[in-house]
This record gives structure tokens, C-alpha cells and sequence, in this order.
């Protein structure tokens, strides 16, 4: 079994007690650490600014052409905390508990309590850096409520609060940069880590202009590299989102943590066609006020709105009295699956289900109608003032719908189906965010430490910013405090020296197969294996069959990609080859992961592990436990267990009938 | 940051031409006041006085050679700005917009302000210098001698090409103002949707097209006279 | 809305690098739907010219949902193509038709020098807001939250500015390379927030001296910037940075 390091005493004396003893670094010393940050969204950026400000000096790397570019830029609703300022009852506790639920009981207790603790202290720094969140007539901050909770908690900048969030940390970064504390090396590519006795040290990075291979020493190396969704092709991640630098990590020691827990978001903009590149997202917030339907009969050729309201299935409202179009993510995301695979999906490609405002736009005409004193309105004119409320508060996401879709939502029911959207799995770590590898630590989206089998709404910006502000800097010390006497170490070091070679040498292997498949061809062919055999619901058989599959696609590949221009240049090409190699290898651990997890939880949907009607059944009895697979080479995997133990949040099958 | 400093950013300079921007607008209202007696029926009293009284007044002969400082300033300044920000764009693009995005005249303003320039050395040197270095011929109104530059405007205007480069010159104004005066206020920060309204119509219809029209009719009026 | 295939007839700026000369290509890209985004477009046409054998185009772009600023097209002489407040990667195919020519040129100044082909060097950016685009307050000073109420207004209007994305479509499209709509967005953010106050006259003066050393032109108002924007910010930031920049003048030392 695997030691978390949790500290002892009651949940909430944990994290304070953590800060009362842990070891400091003095000023003096701070100046002589070094630190690699690789990442710069909430988490890298906010632990770069808060590192860089404690007088660490650090090294920040992106491969994007700014820090500013992140993924974490995209992140629409809001972020949770737990200020209790609308009155309603929430405190820490609550968040703590609603996201201990919402992740099916396969969260660590004592991060998810930290991470409520630190939840608010996070609200008070964004808006001292200017973050321009949403604010009432009084002039205090305004909240709205996301899904999985029962108060208002979430603090948003209108559809762009990732945006805003992001700049803000950012702004943070680029004002230790200006005064030095942070050295910024933008549109470069970690490509592994170095291990000098045991410890990371440094790593190796590509300067995507030049091509050149760089070697950078570090007393510790964070990583803040983000989800991994990327493996299924289509997913709601940036294009250039990876999990190269973790995978790297894996490969050198660190355990990965339930890969297999993947978020597959309900209410994303269908494909179109195979020259898809990537899903939109239109944000959870649309479930308030939207209906989801499809038809009754199968196959149906009639227009949405030629059908009449007694020839349309409601199915959540159906399924779900109590929820109805609420349900959580991974609910809502099944049953649209279900509905699609039984026949009755909508649009050409059938792989859609219809959310639709009409019954909003009515109401809302209505209650307008009434505010305004219009008694004589007729059903054009409640239409219009209906149409004038929900544009008020989903105007931009409606605007997206048209531009993307060109079909105007306003008149023609939106088309929706679920796509991948974050992974709450990733690199293992302790309590204090480090990975099994001394000295290398994941922080954010990177880590799997906080959402167990499922993320609830506006909890990822939450995470990243409380990894990155508030709890590294704590746990960061405390190890560093023991290395205070290591000299840095130069990087002509055999090991720097035999990582760089290494590295060069797979980049030269790259450009030397000149097969005859594009890298997109392979990474479109995997993303097909993983959703298919491992996506919404996953079965024995078919987890198998992925796993040969897979393991046929990185033979093709590593024989038959082709890979275009040279090493020494700007090579986007050689870029994704790398990416897709390691998305090669990642795909095959999900599945693998998945079949070892017998039970239904969270985002995992083990068909074989099913209620009568059809939900997900948790088998806490076998499977209350991390999964954390480490790296024994190629294919071979072996794995810990952490136990999970439950004190203040006892499991309960989660029902939302 | 010293004055020094602030005026030689590119703000700092914007704000110079957009204040003696905004000099030389008053000025013209100024002048176009004065040139309006020239249209007076008193064979040319009127204007000849005030000529002589702006040419010996010593408060406004100080102004005058202000004037000009202000001019060269403000097309120094201007041109200084241009240079710099076709710098800014070392290689142009194959495909422009044209007016999708910006208005035409807003484009032009260092091409008519050029044309402005030219036509006001061409028009001080017909007149001011005439009239304060040149032979001039006098004319007397009740006892007293005026030099007489209102017959030298009458016969000035006789002829047509002076006619059409003074009316080309007024069209190079209009289109300068009319961007000009906003473009002004907007470099002073004068941005409010409450008096937006106001300052187009202030920098449109009057300084774009009143001012300009107002002194192209004299020479028009003069020569079909 | 009706789908619909085109062929394509695309001109592209080919360069190597910072140092080569570039010139344009011409690509005939057949098959078209109606549907993909343009950047999906150069997918197929990339994917076309890798299995050729060529170099396929180069080209930054990262989140493909308008937000993240890295997508930099000048597409017809246009920044972000033709749709008004929107990015190149949410402009779509349904803006052309069949037999359409369409000149894809990187985005051209000075102070963005070309990487590759359509890829530009923005990392001026970067360096402006290094420069003042920020409040100076290490983690953990933070007051709560609501202890210091913002005007609605204000806090809109902050937001309003705030969601520039960076892109740099402003400079692109300005007959004088000016950066001021970009500078002026993060100046107004900051300068109509309270949490901004203490900083903003070395803000305004110091990013300023940035930017005319990044060698951006100057503004001359022509509402280009504004016109392109794809989040439509507002030419009375400008305004308002140049009010800020004369007040912190006036009395800086």
C-alpha cells in the first residue's frame, strides 16, 4: 500500500497543524534553489508568481508562444469557494463534502478538505490581482450555482472566468519576471526529466523555434502540465494539450493515479464531419433552463420543431424526476449515450440529442410580459421578450452555437452530445503534491489528487489555484528545507548529458522512419480506439480488444509515421510525433486501468458493474482504492494501491431519481 | 518622467499635434471670420483695416509668427509620426482592407495635412508675403493710407488656376478635419458617449465641411463675380 | 443551414524562417464543406502536403474555441478573416464559396517578426504587461474579497477590457502597427478597479515606454483596432489610457 503522508489529527486541524511545523527555508537560502515550473496555466503560473515572490528562483516553461495561452484560458462557468456570502448555508464542510459525493467517493479526504480550505483565500487574491469577476448593483461579488451542489458557491466572470482567472495569475508571473525572480522560457517543450541519485534535478527542453535541446537544472521540478483528454483525438482540450511531460515523469519512476477516470461532459457542439479537429464546449450553466429531448419514434426525418411536444422523450426528466435535466456530468452524458445508441439520436450523424430553450423563451416572456405590464401579449411577443432574457444570460454561448453550427439556436433547438472534457486521473501524489519520484511534484489538472472519479462543475480552476497559490509554497519548503546545502548542479552531469542523447536520439528516430501516415492518422485512429472501447461505458471485452489494438497502432506508427522538415527548425509536425507517442503508450494504461476496475464510478461505467435500471453500481468493498500504476517498461505495468478511508464522508450510492 | 521624456512618447507627440491641432482650429475660425469681409460691398475698407490692424497689432504679430511656429510643429511633429509608424511596418501586406474596417479620410490625414502644408506656403506666400515684404498698391479711406490687399485678392482670384488650387486646398482640409478634430479629442481622452454626438457633429459639419466650404467660396464668389 | 462542398483556390505566405525573404504559394484545396472552421482547412490542406511529401504550412493556434489568442490570420486583407468579433479559429467555411481565391498573410510588423510561414513572434506582448500590466500584490496580502466594493459599472467595464485575448489581431490590423488597443485594454482594466489605484500612474507611463520600445506605431485613430478586435474592445480604453497617461505625466516626477 501506498503512504499519502497524510498528516495525523482531525480532518480540519490537517492543514493547519501541516503549516504550523513544516520546515521553512530562510530568505537567504530561497535565493539559492532553484525551481522548474513546466506549465504556466493556474497552477504553474500561480505557483511560479507565488515561488518567484518567496524568492525561489524559478524557471517557467510553456510551449505555447505566452504564458497567457494555457489551456486553463478556456475554462467557461466559474470557480467554487467557500465564502458563504449568499447566506445559504455553505461552508467549508459543505464544498468539501459536495466534492468528496460529486467524485463518487474516490477523492483523497484530507486534499479535498485543503482544497476547501483554501477555496476562499483563492476568491480574495483573484480580485486583489484585478480579476474582474461578476458583481450585484451593492458592488459585492456575485454567485451562481453549478451543478452537484445545493447553495450558491460559484464566482464567475460571465462566460470567460478560466480567462480572467488566468490573466490574473499571468499578470502575477510576468511581474516576478520583470523582477527577475522568474526566468520565462516560452514556446519550449519539456521533453524529460533528469534524475541525478534518485531525486528529478532538472530536465531536458526543446526550443520549438531553434529545435535546439536545452538542459536546465533544477533543485525540484513541478509539473503543471494539464489533462491528458488529448488521447481521444476529439476531446474539449486545447489542440496542444499532452501529456508529454508527465507521461516522461511515468516513464521515469512516477506512478500514474487512475487513468482511467475520464470527464465526459454532456453538452458539448456535435461533430460535424471527419475534418473535426476539436469539441466546444457550451457550458453546464445551459442546463438550467434548457430542456433535452429526442424523439419517440426512431429515425424520425421531421425538423425538431415540426414535432409535437406529445411525440418528444424528455429522457432525463423521465429517468430523473428529482435531478430532471440537472443530473451531474457523468449522468447526463450516459443518457444521451443510451438514447443515441437505441436510435433515437438526432442531426445528420444521429450522435446528437436536442437542448431546447423554447419552453425557456416562453417563461421567461411570460414573467418579462407580467414585469413590463403587458397584458395582451401574444405568443410573437412573449417569444421576443423570452428571447431577450436568455440572450442577456447565455447571449455569447448561443452566438458560439450559430458561428460553429450555422443554425440559429434562438429559432432551431441547439444539437448536443457529450465529449471528453477533462481527466481526473493523472500523476500520482503524496499530500504534499509530490509524485513518487523525490523532488517532482504535480500540481493542477496534472495531479489526480482531488476529484476523485468525477469533477463537479467550477472545482478545476479551484484546484489549480489552490496547488499552485497556496499549497506549494508550504510543501515545496518543507522538502527543500533538506536541500539547502546541494550546490547547483552543473549541467554538463553524465545524467543530463544521457538524458539530452536520449532525447535526441527519439527525435532522430522520428524524422528517419519517413513512412507514409501523417501523425494526425495515428492520433485519429487512437482517439477512435479510446472512445469507442473506452469511453462513456467500457466492458471487459472490448477493453481488451483496445488494448491489442492499441498496442498494433504504436507498432504502425513507430514503423509507418512520417514526419516532415528537420529537428532545427519550428516543426509543429515533430512536435505532435512526439505527443502522439506518448498518447500511443498512455492509451493502452487507461484501458488497462479500466479493466482492472471492476466497478462503475464517477465518470468510469463499467457495464458489467450496472443497477437493474441501468446506473452505475460503486463496489466499495474491492475498489475503494487509487489505482497507481508504475512504469516497468514498455506495455508492462505494475500496480499500488492507496486505500481510501472515508472518515467524515461515508459512501452512499449516489441516486438522483 | 520628465516633460522632456513624456513628450518625446508617442502619446507625448500625439498629444503636440492634437493640441496644436486644435490651435490651428481655432485659428481658422479666426481667419475664416476675417476672410468674410472680403465679401462686404465697402471696395474694400472693411478688410484693409483689419489687414492693417492684424499686420501692426504687436500682441497678434506675435501670435502670427506663433502661428507659424505652430504650423511647422504640427507637420514636423505629424510627419515624425508617420515615418515612424510606416517603420512599424517594415513589410506591407498583399491584401488591405480598404475602407472595411477604417474610414477613408481617417487614412489620408499625412497625405492631405502634405497638401494642406503646400498650399499654405503657396498661400502665405501670395498674400502675408506680399503684403509685408512686397509691393502692394495703397489705396486712402478717409484720410488715412491702407495698403490695399483686398484689390490684390480681387485680382488674385481672377484667375483660375489660383482659384482651383485654393479649392483644392480647401477640400484637403475638409478631409484632414474630419478626421482631425475627433481624432483630437481622442488623443486628449475626450471619449464619452454623452458627447460624442456633439464632438462628430462639432469636427464633421463644421470644421470638415463649414469651415472649408466658407473660405472656398470667396475665390469662387470673386471669380464668377 | 444548407451544407455545401467548395474548391478553393488559397494563396499562402511560405518562409522559412525569421531570415528568409517568403513569398507566396498557390494551393488548390478541392472538397471543402461548409462546415469546417478555417483552420480546419489547413488541417486538410497540411495533411494534403504531408502525404505529398512537402512542408506542410505553419501556424499558431491552440484552443480552437476563440479564447486562448493564439490563432493569427490576415485572411483577404483582413485580421481573423471576414466575420466581425470573431477569431480565425471560429471563423468558418460558410463565409466562402465555391471557386473563392483567399490570401492568408501572417500577421505584418515589426515588432512581430515572422517564426515560420503564418507563425509570429507576439512575445512583445509578454514584455508590455512585464512592464506594468499587473497589481503588485504577492500571494496571501489579499483583503477579502468584499471588503472593498466595485460600481457594477466599473467592474463591467473592467470586464469589458479585460477580455482582450491578446491576439495582436489590433496591431495587425492598424495601418500603423499600433499597439495602443491592447495596451489600453489592460490599462483600463486596472485603472477602473480600486485594487488598481496605487500603481496606475507608473502603469500607464511605464507601459507606454514599453511599447514604443517594442517599436509598435502610434495610434491615429482610425478604429481599425476596434473593427478587427474579436473581442471588440473599445476604442474609449484608448481614451481612456491616454487620460491616464496625460494625468500620470502631469505629475510624476
Amino acid at each position: 500500500m501506498l503512504n499519502a503522508k497524510i498528516p495525523a489529527g482531525s480532518l480540519n486541524d490537517k492543514w493547519n497543524d501541516y503549516k504550523g511545523h513544516c520546515k521553512l527555508v530562510n530568505p537567504a537560502n530561497k535565493r539559492k534553489l532553484e525551481v522548474i515550473i513546466v506549465g504556466t496555466g493556474l497552477a504553474g503560473a500561480s505557483a511560479a508568481a507565488s515561488l518567484g515572490e518567496l524568492g525561489y528562483k524559478v524557471k517557467a516553461f510553456c510551449f505555447q508562444d505566452s504564458a497567457r495561452r494555457a489551456h486553463s484560458i478556456a475554462a467557461q462557468g466559474g470557480i467554487n469557494a467557500a465564502k458563504n456570502y449568499q447566506n445559504d448555508g455553505d461552508s467549508v464542510f459543505r464544498l468539501f463534502y459536495d466534492t468528496v459525493k460529486g467524485g463518487d467517493y474516490r477523492a483523497r479526504e484530507a486534499n479535498v478538505h485543503r482544497l476547501a480550505e483554501v477555496s476562499t483565500n483563492i476568491i480574495d487574491q483573484c480580485v486583489a490581482q484585478g480579476v474582474p469577476f461578476a458583481r450585484e448593483y451593492g458592488g459585492l461579488l456575485s454567485n451562481r450555482s453549478f451543478g452537484g451542489t445545493q447553495v450558491q458557491r460559484t464566482f464567475y466572470a460571465a462566460g470567460q472566468t478560466g480567462q480572467q482567472l488566468l490573466l490574473g495569475a499571468y499578470s502575477a508571473l510576468q511581474r516576478q519576471v520583470s523582477l527577475g525572480n522568474v526566468e520565462m522560457f516560452a514556446r519550449h517543450e519539456m521533453l524529460d526529466i533528469v534524475k541525478i541519485d534518485g531525486k528529478a534535478r532538472g530536465i531536458i527542453a526543446r526550443d520549438l523555434v531553434t529545435g535546439k535541446l536545452e538542459r536546465h537544472f533544477g533543485h525540484a521540478v513541478l509539473l503543471c502540465t494539464g489533462g491528458y483528454g488529448n488521447v481521444f483525438y476529439l476531446s474539449t482540450n486545447a489542440m496542444g494539450s499532452n501529456v508529454t511531460a508527465a507521461w516522461k515523469a511515468h516513464r521515469q519512476g512516477a506512478y500514474f493515479g487512475n487513468p482511467c477516470f475520464t470527464q465526459i461532459h454532456p453538452t458539448c457542439i456535435p461533430v460535424s464531419g471527419d475534418h473535426q479537429s476539436k469539441l466546444t464546449l457550451m457550458s453546464e450553466s445551459l442546463r438550467n433552463d434548457g430542456r433535452i429531448w429526442v424523439p419517440k419514434k426512431k429515425d424520425d426525418p421531421r425538423k425538431p420543431n415540426e414535432i409535437p411536444e406529445e411525440e418528444r422523450d424528455y429522457y432525463l426528466e423521465r429517468r430523473y424526476p428529482a435531478f430532471g435535466n440537472l443530473v451531474p456530468r457523468d449522468v447526463a452524458s450516459r443518457a444521451a449515450k443510451e438514447r443515441c445508441d437505441a436510435g433515437y439520436g438526432v442531426g445528420s450523424s444521429k450522435q446528437a440529442v436536442y437542448l431546447d430553450f423554447s419552453e425557456a423563451f416562453s417563461r421567461y416572456g411570460h414573467i418579462e410580459a407580467g414585469k413590463r405590464g403587458i397584458h395582451n401579449a401574444d405568443a410573437n411577443m412573449l417569444y421576443k421578450l423570452g428571447v431577450e432574457v436568455v440572450t442577456e444570460k447565455y447571449g455569447n454561448l448561443f452566438e458560439m452555437y450559430a458561428k460553429i453550427t450555422g443554425e440559429d439556436p434562438y429559432v432551431v433547438p441547439m444539437r448536443i452530445y457529450p465529449a471528453v472534457h477533462y481527466t481526473m486521473g493523472g500523476l500520482w501524489v503524496d499530500y504534499e503534491l509530490q509524485t513518487s519520484i523525490p523532488g517532482l511534484y504535480a500540481l493542477g489538472e496534472a495531479n489526480f489528487s482531488d476529484h476523485g472519479a468525477n469533477r463537479l462543475g467550477a472545482s478545476a480552476l479551484m484546484q489549480g489555484l489552490a496547488d499552485g497559490y497556496f499549497v506549494i509554497p508550504y510543501t515545496l519548503g518543507n522538502n527543500l528545507a533538506d536541500d539547502i546545502s546541494t550546490k547547483a548542479i552543473p549541467t554538463t552531469h553524465p545524467a543530463f548529458e544521457a538524458a539530452e542523447k536520449a532525447v535526441q536520439a527519439t527525435i532522430d528516430t522520428f524524422l528517419n522512419i519517413k513512412g507514409t501516415k501523417s501523425v494526425d492518422h495515428f492520433h485519429k485512429k487512437l482517439g477512435k480506439i479510446m472512445w469507442e472501447k473506452c469511453g462513456m461505458a467500457r466492458n471487459e471485452a472490448n477493453l481488451k480488444e483496445a488494448i491489442v489494438e492499441i498496442q498494433e497502432l504504436r507498432k504502425e506508427f513507430w514503423k509507418d509515421v512520417r514526419v516532415p522538415g528537420t529537428a532545427n527548425e519550428f516543426n509543429p509536425e515533430l512536435e505532435k510525433a512526439g505527443r502522439v507517442a506518448d498518447f500511443l503508450e498512455l492509451g493502452e494504461l487507461m484501458c488497462l486501468d479500466a479493466l482492472n476496475r471492476r466497478e462503475s464510478c464517477g465518470g468510469h461505467f463499467r457495464e458489467e458493474s450496472q443497477t437493474e435500471d441501468g446506473e452505475a453500481k460503486r463496489d466499495d468493498e474491492n475498489f475503494s482504492y487509487v489505482s497507481a500504476w508504475e512504469y516497468k517498461g514498455d506495455g508492462q505495468y505494475e500496480l499500488h494501491k492507496e486505500a481510501l478511508e472515508f472518515v467524515e464522508c461515508k459512501p452512499t450510492q449516489r441516486n438522483y431519481k | 518622467m520628465k516633460w522632456s521624456q513624456f513628450f518625446g512618447t508617442s502619446i507625448g507627440k500625439k498629444l503636440l499635434v492634437g493640441a496644436t491641432g486644435f490651435f490651428l482650429c481655432s485659428f481658422v475660425l479666426v481667419h475664416l471670420a476675417g476672410n468674410f469681409q472680403l465679401l462686404y460691398n465697402d471696395n474694400g475698407e472693411a478688410f484693409n483695416a483689419y489687414a492693417a490692424f492684424m499686420g501692426h497689432n504687436h500682441l497678434i504679430q506675435f501670435i502670427a509668427w506663433g502661428l507659424k511656429l505652430v504650423i511647422l510643429l504640427h507637420a514636423g511633429i505629424a510627419l515624425q509620426l508617420t515615418f515612424r509608424n510606416r517603420a512599424a511596418r517594415p513589410v506591407r501586406y498583399a491584401v488591405n482592407p480598404g475602407n472595411q474596417t477604417s474610414s477613408w479620410f481617417s487614412r489620408q490625414m499625412a497625405i492631405m495635412g502634405s497638401i494642406l502644408l503646400i498650399f499654405i506656403i503657396i498661400h502665405l506666400k501670395d498674400f502675408w508675403y506680399l503684403f509685408h515684404y512686397g509691393e502692394v498698391p495703397t489705396v486712402t479711406y478717409k484720410g488715412e493710407e491702407y495698403k490695399d490687399l483686398y484689390q490684390v485678392v480681387q485680382v488674385a482670384f481672377k484667375e483660375l488656376w489660383i482659384v482651383i488650387i485654393y479649392v483644392i486646398g480647401m477640400i484637403a482640409l475638409s478631409f484632414h478635419l474630419v478626421h482631425g478634430f475627433k481624432s483630437a479629442c481622442q488623443t486628449f481622452g475626450l471619449n464619452h458617449v454623452k458627447y460624442n454626438g456633439l464632438l462628430n457633429f462639432i469636427g464633421v459639419w463644421i470644421f470638415g465641411i463649414a469651415v472649408p466650404v466658407g473660405f472656398a467660396i470667396i475665390p469662387l464668389i470673386i471669380y464668377f463675380k | 443551414m444548407e451544407h455545401y462542398n467548395m474548391n478553393l483556390n488559397l494563396k499562402v505566405w511560405r518562409q522559412k524562417n525569421k531570415n528568409d525573404k517568403g513569398g507566396f504559394e498557390n494551393y488548390q484545396v478541392p472538397g471543402i464543406s461548409s462546415e469546417m472552421s478555417f483552420l480546419e482547412m489547413f488541417d486538410v490542406l497540411n495533411e494534403r502536403l504531408i502525404n505529398e511529401g512537402k512542408e506542410p504550412i505553419a501556424f499558431d493556434h491552440d484552443c480552437r474555441e476563440g479564447i486562448c489568442g493564439s490563432c493569427s490570420m490576415h485572411i483577404n486583407g483582413r485580421a481573423h478573416g471576414p466575420w466581425a468579433g470573431t477569431t480565425t479559429c471560429q471563423l468558418h467555411m460558410r463565409a466562402f464559396k465555391d471557386g473563392d481565391t483567399i490570401t492568408v498573410e501572417p500577421w505584418r510588423a515589426g515588432s512581430f517578426p515572422v517564426i515560420k510561414d503564418l507563425t509570429v513572434d507576439r512575445s512583445a506582448f509578454d514584455r508590455i504587461i512585464e512592464a506594468g500590466g499587473f497589481i503588485s500584490v504577492n500571494t496571501g496580502n489579499a483583503v477579502d474579497a468584499n471588503a472593498i466594493p466595485i460600481d457594477k459599472d466599473k467592474a463591467d467595464a473592467a470586464f469589458a477590457a479585460a477580455a482582450c485575448i491578446g491576439c495582436g489581431a489590433c496591431v495587425a490590423a492598424c495601418k500603423n502597427a499600433s499597439a495602443m488597443l491592447f495596451v489600453s485594454a489592460k490599462v483600463s482594466q486596472l485603472a477602473l478597479l480600486p485594487q488598481g489605484h496605487p500603481e496606475k500612474e507608473s502603469r500607464a507611463l511605464n507601459m507606454v515606454a514599453q511599447m514604443d520600445k517594442e517599436g509598435f506605431g502610434s495610434c491615429t485613430n482610425t478604429g481599425a483596432c476596434e473593427a478587427e478586435c474579436p473581442k471588440q474592445i473599445s476604442l474609449t480604453n484608448i481614451a481612456r489610457l491616454n487620460r491616464e497617461f496625460i494625468a500620470a505625466g502631469a505629475v510624476s516626477k
